[in-house]
């Protein structure tokens, strides 16, 4: 009786990480490609049925289900050296197999055309765990089928398992080069409307700041892909690390979450690594202590997600939550030591409207994977300076929506026809409300934000279109 | 002597003798007989010997030269070829004695030469003078000036010394009644125990002591007093060793006792010795003043006693000292005494005690080797320092022995003691409890490891350093196969950490499904649970979580424990899980110890179940529920709405930060640091001791910093009303959140209906249903309300205890509640 976690990748770029994260997973816990436990996997303590679950012949199968519209990446899937480790029925790809186009209203609108199969995909993986704990999604906000069709599952799922978890790795697209998809305003913000209303929690991969990381932290000029693609599977096997070995705490997924996120809107988190390589490839060693680590995890720098914001508001952004997951070799009379290192040097801003501390979480490392550090961390952060993100987002939508450019995509499909626009709109005032929230809770009034404020009854209205609808 | 045969041989010689003299100027030979016949017996008794050294040919030569002198040198001659025929003859019927008999012939002649020849002691040579009456009549002045008179003049022309000296033995033997030889033989009498003629044993002075009415010199009272002492002691001894013998075996005695009676025997039987030849001695006449010459030097008077007995005397006394320190102890407690007496700056006294003490001290010492290198327990008289009892095999180690410090003898110290009792104690246990024989090889190597074998009589008093050592080598063995039994076939370690796990919650998946299985059950009244139903969900538990693949034997030992309910106990307040870690290793897990391990289960249960329910309000209100996100339209109602829902998420977030930190707390600054520092403990333990101590440390920090002990008393209460408080706050939640739901679903029907019809809204129902909202959250405000004043006054309290506590861990936790300062800003702005 586990607590079963099904993985849902959703489009070209989820599939893309859900199969690194995969990768990382069998490298964890010893499993072959073929999904064969290794010889020498022998050493245990570790939970592989949480992610994994065994076939008749004892060979382990994920808990995920991979669904595209274009057949491209899947298919590679399917043909490398992994095919064999993922159940052939939990693959959904588009029967045209011609994509979404990166329009998030063809991918939504395509979803609900699959819901039926989709749903009995997910309902029969979910029948076959005794104790589901939730669902995590991984996608891109920015495309067509992530966005889109990830958009619609994100709803459905809320429907039908409104009592378990959903959360979703969430990949914000790069806005420092010139994308070749140029609706990706519309879509994100589109996908952030699902994401604030349908998912508990979002862990927000920012392909920029990956990008910047890769450069700056790993020294690759042209970071591919597979590349920061790696940084994510390493932070995605890190944050269930507490889930895959159990210890004292943090053995669920919601005892994890629920720390995290006070505040039930406030539930996007930005993770930090390090020390980070990629491809196993020995950066430069160095000596890795708790407080090194500690203290590193909270450098802006290691931080995969870019701030956009400016230096005064920059300072007074604040930490509403921090859990650092420290993995390795650690004594644990260090954590309080470097807790108080921490606080004496002033490292960390918290809430002003409530107790508030750094949560460390010690976990073991993998016995199969030889790294060269003696201790790793992650930190998943909820920091009030992510609204600086969805303002950006916001920012690149007004500009977009002013021009009214590329919206005939949009109004081809049933959502937005007769021109109907409102979703736009909707999600727009949405988002605002999350950045105020965010700000809110920056300053130590939070609990009477709002109140006074009767301008608000027009979010409330937006908020209420889910109750009307 | 007394043969009539013998007697009637003297009476001819001396008849003889008599009648080939010349007749004495007294006339009647036959008047001289009784004198004579007298002298000859008294003569033969005695056991006189000339004080001249037996040199054979010196005497024959003077005897020659003798002969020669009074002009007799055919005499000589003749003398001379008997003497050296006499010599020469060997075999049977040869003399042997022949100087004596030279010596004889000598004393004869000289004899004859004299005028008075048996009667006037001689002054030179001839045969002694023997007063032939003990008690002879007191010669008259007259008598005595002129029998004597003519001799003396012609030996001492001066004459005046010996007048003087025979006026003052006169004025003596005025004063005396009883001769000095009487009273000598009187005091080696009393110094055997036995009443003299004179000298008789006062039950009411509790002396010896001579009769007030003899007429004695004072000094003489005195000096008999003085040595009569001695014989004071030697009753004592004397009577302490036959009661002593007398009780063996009694328990009272013990072989040490028997030891020591034997010693004191021993002792007492060299005294006998040296009264035998003092009382040969006493038979000598003692020389009256004035004829110190010609009488053999060794007579005894009581002065020369005084200088005999002065070092029997002190022996003597040593030994009355002991005999009286050990009347009441026994075993080990009388070496102890008997060695504390030894230290003394006298090599005599040194010498005897440590003489005494290795008699003593034998058995003691073969019951320490017998104790240390095989565990067995030789003490049929409780003698020894280490005692059993009678006990349960899981507290042989704790209860089975003990030291009696009473029985303890100085010369062991405290720490060597210790030792001894450990290392015997080990192979006991080591015997009983882990059926293990290893321990034989280990104790052998290490009596041949220090030149000891397990023969008796190996060590003894004074060799205290021979005995340490060999103590610490079996010590250091036993001890290190015992810790290789502990750790290696019982698996020590594996046990504490299987508790680690169970008991104290370290394996959280498991910990986490029995929470969630058990827990619906747990909520029903004590009485009505069935442990049989539980043991079954624990087993599921087991079987659900990572704790599976677990070694089945460590998991046999798991078991549900409900505790004494009373009434309108939940199941909640009764269950807990047990760990039966079974011989040899519930030594370390006693019965008392588990309570503790139950305890602080409970107590970690609850923080878990606290933190259950706090997990559940979360989900109640997580992000995407479609509560969180939206109510009615109406503003006033919305604002209410989620201004309630932001106060309660709040608070739940308050909660919630002193759960988890509270729960970190206990990880890391209690839980994980005390194992860190047993499992180092654990591994530096040399014997079992260090390893219960290490053990007991490690739970006594648990306790201590988890606010379990006994000094938290107070701050644990504000805890568990703080816990009470969030467990409420979680029913109360429920049940708002059903309400909620409720309205919720009654206002979606509405809107539903509204859309389907619109002509058919009924706007009184709608704002009927406004006004239960509003209704419902004013009263979920007020209930709100009064939970968190409650909780941050009960945080409040608990707070400004904490700083109070005695434990210096416990500011980490302050660190962790506060580690923004929020907590200070709030109380510094009031």
């Amino acid at each position: 009786m586990p607590r079963e976690i099904i993985t849902i990748q959703v489009g070209q770029c989820g599939n893309q990480i859900g199969m690194e994260f995969w990768k990382q997973l069998c490298l964890e816990h010893g499993i072959g490609k073929d999904g064969l436990l290794e010889d020498f996997a022998t050493q245990g303590g570790d939970r592989k049925d949480v992610f994994f679950y065994q076939a008749d012949d004892q060979h382990y199968i994920p808990r995920a289900l991979l669904m595209d519209l274009e057949p491209r990446v899947i298919n590679g899937i399917q043909n490398s050296e992994y095919r064999n480790l993922y159940n052939h029925e939990n693959i959904f790809v588009s029967e045209h197999g011609g994509g979404a186009g990166n329009n998030w209203a063809s991918g939504y609108h395509q979803g609900e055309q699959v819901v039926d199969d989709i749903m009995d995909m997910i309902d029969r993986e979910a029948d076959g765990s005794d104790s589901l704990e939730g669902f995590v999604l991984c996608h891109s906000i920015a495309g067509g089928t992530g966005s889109g069709m990830g958009s619609y599952l994100l709803e459905t799922l809320n429907e039908r398992y409104s009592k378990k978890l959903v959360q979703t790795y969430s990949v914000f697209p790069n806005q420092m080069e010139t994308s070749d998809v140029v609706v990706q305003p519309y879509n994100s913000l589109l996908t952030l409307k699902r994401l604030t209303l349908n998912a508990d929690c979002v862990v927000v991969l920012d392909n920029t700041a990956l990008n910047r990381i890769a450069v700056e932290r790993l020294h690759l000029a042209n970071p591919t892909f597979a590349q920061t693609n790696s940084l994510v599977s390493t932070v995605m096997s890190a944050s269930t690390t507490t889930l895959r070995y159990p210890g004292y705490m943090n053995n669920d997924l919601v005892g994890l979450l629920a720390s995290l996120i006070p505040t039930p809107r406030c539930h996007f988190l930005m993770t930090g690594y390090t020390p980070l390589t990629v491809e196993r490839q020995v950066n430069m060693i160095r000596k890795t202590t708790v407080l090194d680590v500690m203290r590193r995890l909270l450098q802006t720098k290691n931080i995969m997600v870019s701030s956009y914001a400016r230096t005064k508001e920059a300072s007074q952004a604040k930490y509403i939550s921090i859990l650092n997951i420290i993995q390795g070799d650690v004594d644990p009379t260090q954590v309080h030591e470097s807790l108080q290192r921490i606080r004496e040097r002033k490292l960390v801003n918290f809430i002003e409207w409530g107790p508030a501390s750094i949560q460390v979480a010690l976990s073991r490392k993998s016995p199969y994977v030889q790294t060269t550090h003696r201790v790793s961390g992650l930190m998943l952060a909820n920091h009030t300076s992510i609204r600086h993100l969805f303002s950006k987002c916001l920012g690149q939508y007004e500009k977009l929506r002013k021009k009214q450019a590329f919206l005939d995509n949009y109004r081809k499909f049933p959502m937005f026809a007769d021109n109907d626009l409102s979703e736009f709109d909707e999600s727009r005032e949405l988002i605002e409300s999350l950045v105020d929230e965010y700000k809110a809770c920056e300053s130590p009034d939070y609990i009477k934000w709002g109140m006074e404020d009767q301008g608000d009854a027009s979010v409330a209205a937006a908020l209420d279109s889910k109750l009307v609808v | 002597m007394d043969d009539p045969k013998t007697l009637d041989l003297v009476k001819e010689l001396v008849l003889r003798l008599l009648s080939t003299r010349s007749p004495s100027p007294s006339g009647d030979p036959s008047g001289d007989l009784p004198h004579a016949l007298r002298y000859a017996h008294r003569l033969l008794s005695s056991r006189m010997s000339p004080s001249l050294a037996p040199d054979e040919p010196a005497m024959a030569e003077s005897i020659k030269r003798q002969l020669a002198v009074s002009g007799r040198s055919a005499d000589a001659l003749a003398f001379a070829d008997l003497h050296s025929k006499l010599a020469a003859r060997s075999g049977p019927g040869s003399v042997r004695n022949r100087w004596a008999l030279l010596y004889l012939f000598k004393s004869l002649s000289d004899d004859r030469r004299r005028a008075d020849p048996i009667l006037r002691a001689p002054a030179v040579g001839g045969l002694p003078a023997l007063p032939l009456d003990p008690h002879p009549a007191r010669p008259t002045k007259k008598a005595l000036a002129s029998s004597g008179g003519v001799l003396l003049v012609s030996k001492d022309p001066e004459n005046i010394r010996e007048i003087a000296l025979r006026e003052y033995a006169d004025l003596v033997m005025e004063e005396t009644e009883v001769s000095e030889s009487a009273l000598v033989r009187d005091v080696l009498y009393a110094c055997q125990g036995i009443d003299g003629r004179y000298v008789r044993f006062d039950k009411a002075s509790d002396s010896y002591d001579l009769p007030e009415s003899l007429k004695l010199p004072r000094s003489t009272r005195t000096m008999v007093r003085r040595l009569c002492e001695l014989g004071w002691l030697f009753r004592k001894v004397r009577r302490y060793i036959t009661e002593s013998m007398s009780q063996f075996p009694a328990e009272e005695v013990g072989t040490v006792g028997q030891a020591f009676c034997s010693a004191l025997q021993d002792e007492l039987s060299d005294y006998y010795k040296l009264l035998a030849v003092l009382e040969s001695q006493s038979l000598n006449p003692i020389p009256t003043a004035g004829s110190d010459s010609g009488v053999p030097g060794n007579y005894l008077s009581l002065r020369r006693l005084v200088v005999w007995l002065a070092e029997p005397m002190v022996r003597m006394r040593l030994m009355a000292v002991l005999v009286d320190m050990c009347r009441n102890l026994r075993g080990g407690a009388m070496a102890g005494a008997i060695h504390g007496q030894a230290q003394h700056g006298d090599p005599l006294v040194q010498e005897f005690m440590g003489r005494l003490l290795r008699r003593v001290c034998s058995p003691l010492f073969e019951m320490v080797q017998s104790w240390v290198l095989e565990g067995e327990l030789e003490d049929v008289f409780a003698e020894f320092f280490i005692l059993s009892q009678p006990v349960k095999a899981e507290s042989l180690w704790q209860e089975g022995y003990r030291i009696q410090s009473v029985m303890l003898p100085s010369f062991i110290s405290p720490t060597l003691a210790q030792r001894i009792l450990r290392t015997g104690k080990s192979i006991n246990f080591l015997r009983v409890c882990c059926e293990d024989n290893g321990w034989a090889d280990a104790s052998a190597k290490a009596a041949a490891h220090v030149g000891t074998t397990t023969r008796r009589d190996g060590l003894g008093y004074g060799e205290t350093d021979a005995l340490e050592a060999l103590v610490v080598e079996a010590a250091k063995r036993i001890d290190q196969h015992l810790m290789d039994v502990i750790h290696h076939r019982y698996r020590f370690k594996d046990h504490c950490l299987a508790i680690k796990r169970y008991l104290l919650l370290g394996q959280g998946d498991f910990v986490q499904y029995l929470m969630d299985i058990v827990g619906p059950e747990l909520s029903e009244p004590a009485n009505t649970i069935s442990s049989f139903q539980l043991a079954g969900l624990l087993e599921t538990a087991i079987r659900a979580s990572n704790a599976q693949y677990d070694d089945r034997d460590i998991l046999d030992r798991l078991k549900v424990k409900m505790m004494e309910h009373g009434d309108g106990d939940r199941g909640w307040d009764v269950f807990s899980l047990e760990y039966d870690a079974r011989v040899p290793l519930d030594t370390v897990f006693t019965a008392s110890v588990m309570k503790r391990y139950l305890k602080i289960f409970n107590y970690l249960w609850k923080l878990k179940r606290v933190e259950h329910a706090l997990i559940g309000v979360w989900k109640t209100m997580k992000p995407n529920c479609i509560i969180s996100c939206s109510f009615a339209k109406e503003g006033p109602v919305k604002m209410q709405f989620v201004s309630v829902l932001r106060r309660c998420q709040v608070l739940w977030s308050e909660m919630n930060h002193f759960v988890t930190n509270f729960q970190y707390y206990i990880m890391f600054e209690v839980l994980e640091v005390s194992w860190a520092r047993f499992s180092e403990e654990m591994d530096a333990a040399k014997d079992l001791d260090d390893l219960l101590a290490a053990h007991d440390k490690y739970l006594n920090s648990i306790m201590e910093k988890s606010l379990l002990g006994e000094r938290s008393r107070d701050i644990i209460k504000t805890l568990f009303t703080l816990f009470d408080l969030i467990l409420r706050f979680r029913s109360h939640h429920d049940r708002w959140f059903e309400r909620i739901n409720e309205l919720q679903l009654r206002g979606r029907g509405k809107s539903r209906s509204k859309s389907k019809e619109p002509g058919s809204w009924v706007d009184g129902g709608r704002k009927a249903m406004i006004q239960l909202a509003r209704e419902f959250f004013r009263i979920m405000d007020e209930d709100l309300d009064t939970i968190a004043k409650e909780y941050s006054a009960s945080l409040d309290a608990f707070i400004s205890q904490l700083p109070m506590q005695q434990h210096v861990d416990l500011k980490f936790l302050l660190f962790r509640l506060d580690f923004t300062e929020y907590y200070s800003h709030l109380s510094s702005s009031k």
